[in-house]
Formats: structure tokens, sequence, C-alpha cells
């Protein structure tokens, strides 16, 4: 399903607790051009509400959530 | 800078000049006492992390605009004008500070620096300078608040596996940690995730308390940024919870300055009394000890074992002696870092630092005390019942190869508790 998405940056959240995986993709939000897509995986599940929170409040757009075996993979737009 | 941001961040500054903080400005005579109390200018030497110097910049801006010196000979009066130079210091100084309180302990005049950078956190944030990541993380933790209807299912979900493991720990099928229940005694605030969750789950369980768990996370962003009104409706989702589900207590987990905020300073806020108490874990887990409500194993762990005292649990919230008695109670080889209680060093992760990256470099350089100290007691496990603390302790554990095991003291008494599968 991935391959469908054009990803400009890989981002292993895996391990941090939250909310860490929220700061590194808002970390590296800025290093993809606006309409990039960051792919970060992370295992904490405070991440569900953590990193679509955060995409909704700083304008950008969580535009696909994947769950796979105790892992929760990101896909983050950067819109602006 | 134009006049009229010039003139909305003085006025901030009256605003904020109550007794207390005009005694702060007048009362400090540089004996810098507390260079050697902060951990910050004692790693690096650098001026701007002055315990006096920080308080001095907004010290300067009240000379210039609220004392006649100050206003017409400037130099004389050390006088400074609200500048683009003055906020970027203002901004290293004040972000940069953990809020431990070192400083205010060893200051002859008790001096709280952090209430002094409280007012410039304002004044920063007035200026559309305030830290980045920090209003980050305040705006989705209340925007995950007002949409909560959309991740509560997420949540219950992500809980089943959590349950799962409760059951399975506890010997007990009918094991589980309730949501919204109405009627229980306790509500607990744990992190988001669910690692705070489980330990807490079975200490409540095997305790046969009557609890549920909130559904908003304890720790608060907007407290760290230094905006009180997002920090309140952060702490405010959490007492209205509380008062919707008629609890007796509030129990926060270990979170220094969540504890903090909900029983310290969310009433001066509100301007409201809670109609419930609030209780740190840990006075809550040394309770259920002491009472015989559950059980650990004496000398559970024989490796040596030191405290990282949370200074936002010891020095400012006056926790010295619960987490000890936990501590006493699985350890055989407990070892006090030096110095300990109201002089013990913070760890350099406080005041939401793990967080802002843009000070790692100094964080890390920062905690060089708190590894000298956990070195020289050889302890090889390290406990510390705060969530920014074990970040710090991780970060510093890798880069200076300390080669110790950080744990949570939830996580402590639950690996010693003696469960009777069977009584379940």
């Amino acid at each position: 399903m991935s391959d469908e998405i054009k990803v400009d940056l890989e981002l292993d959240v895996r391990k941090l607790l939250c909310p860490m995986p929220m700061v590194r993709v808002s970390q590296n939000i800025g290093k993809v051009p606006v309409g990039g897509v960051i792919r970060a995986v992370a295992t904490d599940p405070g991440s569900l509400a953590d990193i679509p929170s955060w995409a909704r409040t700083t304008g950008n757009e969580v535009i696909k959530t994947e769950r796979n075996d105790g892992e929760f993979v990101f896909y983050v737009k950067r819109v602006k | 800078m134009n006049e009229t941001r010039e003139k909305t961040l003085v006025d901030i500054l009256d605003k904020k000049m109550n007794r207390q903080l005009l005694y702060y400005l007048d009362i400090c005579t540089r004996c810098s006492i507390c260079k050697d109390a902060c951990h910050q200018y004692v790693s690096t030497r650098d001026v701007l992390y002055l315990p006096a110097y920080r308080a001095e910049l907004i010290r300067r801006v009240y000379k210039k605009y609220f004392t006649g010196m100050g206003q017409f000979i400037p130099a004389l009066g050390e006088a400074r004008e609200i500048d683009d130079k003055l906020l970027d210091e203002l901004y290293q100084t004040t972000y940069a500070c953990t809020g431990c309180r070192r400083c205010m302990f060893y200051c002859p005049f008790s001096i709280d620096t952090t209430w002094i950078l409280s007012v410039a956190k304002a004044m920063l944030i007035a200026a559309g300078r305030g830290s980045q990541i920090l209003a980050e993380l305040s705006g989705a933790s209340i925007s995950k608040g007002e949409n909560i209807d959309l991740f509560k299912d997420i949540i219950i979900d992500t809980l089943k596996s959590t349950e799962k493991e409760l059951q399975e720990k506890v010997g007990d099928a009918k094991a589980n940690i309730p949501i919204g229940k109405e009627g229980a005694d306790t509500l607990y605030v744990a992190l988001a995730g669910t690692h705070t969750i489980l330990p807490a789950a079975i200490i409540f369980h095997q305790a046969r308390v009557n609890w549920t768990l909130s559904l908003f996370e304890a720790s608060n962003y907007g407290y760290f940024l230094g905006n009180v009104p997002q920090a309140k409706t952060i702490a405010q989702r959490i007492v209205d919870e509380a008062r919707r589900l008629k609890v007796k207590e509030v129990v926060i987990t270990e979170c220094g300055h969540a504890y903090r905020v909900m029983s310290h300073f969310y009433e001066t806020w509100a301007g409201e009394k809670h109609l419930f108490k609030v209780r740190s874990i840990l006075e809550v887990i040394a309770e259920y000890i002491r009472e015989g409500k559950i059980k650990l194993a004496r000398g559970h762990v024989s490796k040596p074992l030191t405290y990282h005292e949370p200074c936002q649990v010891g020095r400012n919230a006056g926790f010295y002696e619960e987490p000890r008695y936990i501590v006493r109670q699985v350890a055989s080889d407990f070892r006090e870092l030096t110095p300990n209680r109201e002089r013990n060093w913070c760890c350099g992760g406080g005041g939401g630092l793990v967080a802002e990256f843009e000070f790692d470099d100094l964080r890390i350089k920062t905690g060089e005390r708190k590894v000298q100290q956990i070195r020289e007691t050889g302890a090889e496990i390290v406990v510390s019942p705060c969530e920014n603390c074990r970040l710090q302790l991780d970060t510093l554990n890798e880069k200076y190869n300390m080669e110790i095991e950080i744990i949570s003291m939830m996580d402590l008494v639950v690996d010693a508790m003696v469960i009777d599968k069977a009584a379940n």
C-alpha cells in the first residue's frame, strides 16, 4: 500500500515514548518540500492521537495511517 | 521594534508587576551564590545561564520603563530597552531554564528565578517569540482534548492489549481498565501511550481500588511554554472529567510538573477550589504498602540502586520520604546520590527541554553533573518517577556510556509485587 504514496523522508520513531514521535515529526517536517510526505513509524500508541492532533494544529495533514503488529505508520504531508 | 509591540510588552510587565515580582527585582544583591547552584552555569560558565543574569534582563527592562533613573539616565540606571537583541537573549536564558529552582533554594533572599522567567515567557509569547515546539505540543494537546470523541475509540482499542497483559499479570480474567466510570473513587491520570497505564492498573487491581482511567494525559506543555490560559485549558479537561465522574480523588502519574499544575497552580488560575483530593501516585503507592494493600518482596532488587529525585517531585513538591520509603521496600542496596533532597542536582532535562531539540547540546553538556553523581554511587539501576528525567537519563546513559538501567517507580514496584493469582 505504501508505494501508492511518494515518500520524501522515512522516520523511525519506534521505541520513542510520547510526545517524542510527534516532536521528531515536527523537527523533520521542514526537511521535506511543501507537498512532500514523511513516513513515520512509531510504536507508542499515544502517537495515534498525538500526531494527527499536531497535524491539525500546525496546518499539516496525516494522509494515511496504518497499523501493523504493534507499529503505527503515519504518512504526514507538509501542507505549508 | 515598533512602538506598538514595545508598548504591548511593557504592558505585560506592568500587569505582572505584583508585590512578589517587585520584591524579587529590587532585592537581588548580585552576590552570585546562585552561580554555583545552577547546573547549566556550572557546566558552561556562560553568563546567559547564570540565574541572577536570567533575572537581570527583566530587571533592566523594569528599570528602563518603570524608574525615573532608567527613563532619564538609562546608562546609570543599568536600564535596557526592549529590542530584538534583548528578546534573543531572553529566549535563550528563559527557555533553556529547566525550572529546577535550585537557585532559589541557595539564594539568601529566596528569589524565585522561575517566577521572573514566567514573566519573560509571557512577554516572549506576546512578541511571537515563544518556544515553537512547546507551542505545538500545547496546541496538539488542546486539539486532542477538543476532539476527544475522534480518539476515544482508538484509545479504548489500544487498551485491549494492555488489559490482556493486566489479566495475565494478576491472574484474573475479569481484570479491566475502566474508562469514564461514574462513581469511581479514584481518577488516575496517566501519560500519553500505555506505559504508565499497565503498572498503575496492576497496582490498583491488587489494592482493590475502585478506579477509572482519565481520557486525557497528565503532561501539560502549556505550563512549560508559559502560556497560562493554555495550561489552564489543558488541566481543566481533567478537572471537568473528575467532576463529571464524581470521583473523590485525582491521582497523577509519575510526572512532577503535572502534579504541581493540578495541585499547586490550577485553583489559582481558575479561581475555584477543587472538589476532590489531588494526590501523586507516589504517596498513593506508599500508602498502599503501609496499609498492606499491596505486598512487595523485600530485597527483590539486590543490584546497587540509586534514586534520582526529580526537581518537580522533590524540591518543588516536597515528596522526599514517600519515594525513599518505596525504594527501601524493594532494594537491598539503596545508595543515595550526594547531594540529595532539596540540594539534589537537576538532571538537565526538565522544563520541556527534552522536547526542545535546539537545546540538545546544552542539556547533554549540562547533564554531566548528574552523570558524575550517579557514577559516584556505583549504582547499576536508577529509579526516577518523572518521564522528562527518564528521557534525559536515557540520553545521558547513551552519550556518557554509563551502562545503567533506568526505570520508573511503578515498574520497580510492579516487578517486586507479590501477586497471589489464586486469590484473584
